[in-house]
């Protein structure tokens, strides 16, 4: 007990004495090791769950109904949407149908019949645009022109990525319509039936397939294919709560209604291609292992700071030791100051992670090609991070005291090596 | 009666041809509330005799009995504890911590002995009014002069009431004046509480004050000079 007082006491004193600046020097330098640790795996596995956040909100929802494998459309949709207006949680919900479409540009002033036709492949999302808007906030992703309006007919909304302008040079790999733009007539083709439609806006955003749909309201794509039938391709269903937790319990609510007879239901997480959480865990792999380079850098920083601090005071802990103060007592004293570094270093780590950090990506995400980049800092991966750096401390600041504070004491106080 | 019994003490460095032979078997006896000064030119073995006689290193031949205890057989952890509960230093060039006060520095070795706070501040606080310092227990060394750090040096050593106080050269650093108060200072503490001192010096106007001067010369004791 003595021996840790009078630690205390030393470690103590040696920090309120020690220069200012080499002190705020040592702690800032442990605060941005703290960030490197948080910040470069939590902005790495942000690409990914930026990504994963935008796919949620814009693209596929919290619950995602499919067809069975061994079907090509939802059975008895209608029986699912009544099913899906009983449950309170569910906030919203939007029935889609797709068909492979054919559009064609500038199709009237064309003159050159030797020449390519301006017009793609692409898939049609049929949707009603007041349900589809209320789970994806579709409206806010149109970049020219306006959304559709749910009194109008004859018009369509295009995905940027089928527009020469927007593909960024790979117009010619994947194909895409030139000079296209918001009140230009297009025609779609749907097995060989075709209509003439406006094009009321683009669209676009960094989630799975919403820029590279053609949309078109729900009514006007059966007719143009033909289709009687009301069942769908997808229904995308949000909750009232987004947590994973509740998408599995209302996962589990709709399979006591027999839903999985008719198509298959699937939560968020469930829906995502293996390749995304794949990624994520390459990403926090890599994270780690630079947060662990970061580790190392800080622990030979403080081992360095101790190092020189103890030996420039060797004769000082000869003498301690010459009084017949234990060895114990001075190693604890330079591991105080090693905690006390370590501690400050990462609480304010902490206080600009959470104070500052994650508001300011969450609000101004990183512009990414394939997404908005948030920085993902979970409070308990925060705590083990925290952990670590503080134990890798204490031990590079004990290491070089215990160096030290193990010469012969008669040397130390001479001088003598 | 002896509190120190140092028999055929041998004090070598180094090995081979380059074995330095500092001490060269010396045998001291120094007696319960004795003040005895070592003298001798620089390099005579003076200040090495002491750091055998006072715990701080172990001869290479000889035994020394302090308090009837065996010291060269104490392994670091004995020695130190040894050192910590019987004996006091006060060093040549002040050995003040710099980070702690002048009260923090008596605290020191009061506390490593298991006084609680209060009581150590009151002990140390006692100890630094003895050494003429009343007020200045808040001060940092650097705030102090050297004859005044070297002041609370003495009342460090002595604050915990030990049996034997080691003085190492104590007015190397100080003007006459001030060597003069630390040398007074400790013979005082000699007389009024009859602490046993052992003191270097290679000054002799210092050592006139003690019972009894041993001269040394070439890690040898040339004479003893019994003034009291």
């Amino acid at each position: 007990m003595q021996t840790f007082r009078i630690g205390l006491l030393l470690g103590f004193r040696q920090i309120q004495r020690a220069n200012t600046w080499t002190t705020v020097l040592i702690i800032f330098v442990m605060m941005l090791t703290f960030l490197n640790l948080i910040a470069v795996s939590g902005i790495l596995v942000g690409l990914i769950a930026g990504s994963e956040r935008a796919v949620q909100d814009k693209s596929i929802g919290d619950l995602v109904i499919t067809p069975l494998d061994d079907e090509e459309k939802i059975l008895q949709t209608e029986t699912i949407r009544r099913v899906l207006d009983t449950v309170p949680e569910v906030s919203a919900y939007s029935i889609r149908y797709q068909e492979s479409v054919q559009v064609t540009a500038n199709y009237k002033t064309r003159r050159d019949f030797g020449i390519e036709p301006n017009a793609i492949g692409a898939r049609a999302l049929g949707i009603d645009p007041v349900a589809e808007n209320a789970v994806t906030a579709l409206a806010e992703n149109v970049i020219e022109g306006e959304y559709l309006n749910p009194d109008e007919s004859g018009y369509i909304l295009i995905g940027a990525l089928n527009l020469d302008r927007y593909t960024a040079g790979f117009a010619d790999i994947t194909g895409a319509l030139e000079d296209v733009y918001p009140g230009d007539s297009v025609r779609v083709t749907v097995n060989e039936m075709s209509r003439e439609f406006t094009v009321k806006g683009i669209i676009n955003a960094k989630a799975g397939d919403v820029a590279s749909f053609v949309y078109i309201p729900e009514k006007e794509l059966r007719r143009l294919s033909n289709t009687a039938s009301r069942d769908a391709d997808e229904i995308v269903v949000r909750l009232a709560d987004k947590t994973p937790e509740t998408g599995a319990v209302m996962k589990s609510i709709l399979l006591q209604q027999d839903i999985d007879s008719l198509a298959e239901i699937r939560t968020f997480q469930e829906a995502l291609p293996k390749f995304i959480t794949d990624i994520k865990q390459t990403f926090n792999i890599l994270g780690t292992f630079i947060g662990a380079v970061g580790i190392i850098v800080a622990s030979i920083t403080i081992f360095i700071i101790i190092f020189i601090n103890a030996i420039s005071r060797r004769q000082q802990i000869g003498i301690l030791k010459g009084i017949g103060i234990n060895r114990r007592a001075i190693e604890v004293a330079y591991v105080l100051q090693s905690a006390f570094y370590a501690l400050v270093g990462s609480l304010l780590g902490v206080l600009v992670t959470y104070g500052f950090l994650v508001g300011y990506f969450d609000a101004n995400p990183i512009d990414f090609p394939f997404s908005d980049g948030i920085l993902v800092a979970e409070p308990i991966g925060t705590l083990y991070r925290f952990i670590i750096l503080f134990i890798i401390t204490l031990f590079a600041g004990f290491i070089p005291a215990w160096i030290i504070v193990r010469q012969n004491t008669l040397n130390s106080i001479l001088g003598r090596k | 009666m002896a509190i120190i019994e140092a028999k055929n003490i041998h004090r070598k460095f180094g090995e081979g041809a380059l074995t330095a032979h500092i001490l060269k078997g010396i045998d001291v006896t120094i007696e319960k509330g004795e003040f005895v000064a070592i003298m001798g030119k620089s390099g005579a073995g003076k200040s090495t005799l002491m750091y055998q006689l006072s715990v701080l290193d172990t001869p290479t031949e000889g035994s020394v009995v302090i308090d009837g205890v065996d010291v060269v057989a104490l392994n670091e952890r004995e020695s130190t504890l040894f050192r910590l509960n019987t004996l006091g230093y006060v060093f040549q060039n002040y050995a003040l911590v710099p980070d702690l006060s002048a009260e923090e520095n008596v605290m020191l070795t009061l506390l490593m002995r298991d006084y609680d706070w209060k009581t150590a501040k009151a002990m140390a606080r006692a100890a630094i009014d003895g050494v003429g310092l009343e007020g200045k227990y808040k001060n940092l060394p650097a705030e102090l002069s050297g004859g005044e750090q070297q002041r609370v040096s003495v009342a460090r050593a002595v604050a915990g009431k030990p049996k034997i106080l080691f003085a190492d050269e104590p007015t190397a650093n100080l003007d006459t004046v001030s060597g003069t108060q630390v040398v007074d200072l400790i013979a005082d503490l000699n007389k009024t509480v009859g602490q046993t001192v052992v003191m270097v010096t290679h000054e002799r106007e210092y050592a006139l004050g003690c019972d009894r001067i041993i001269n040394m010369e070439d890690g040898l004791v040339t004479s003893i000079e019994q003034l009291k």
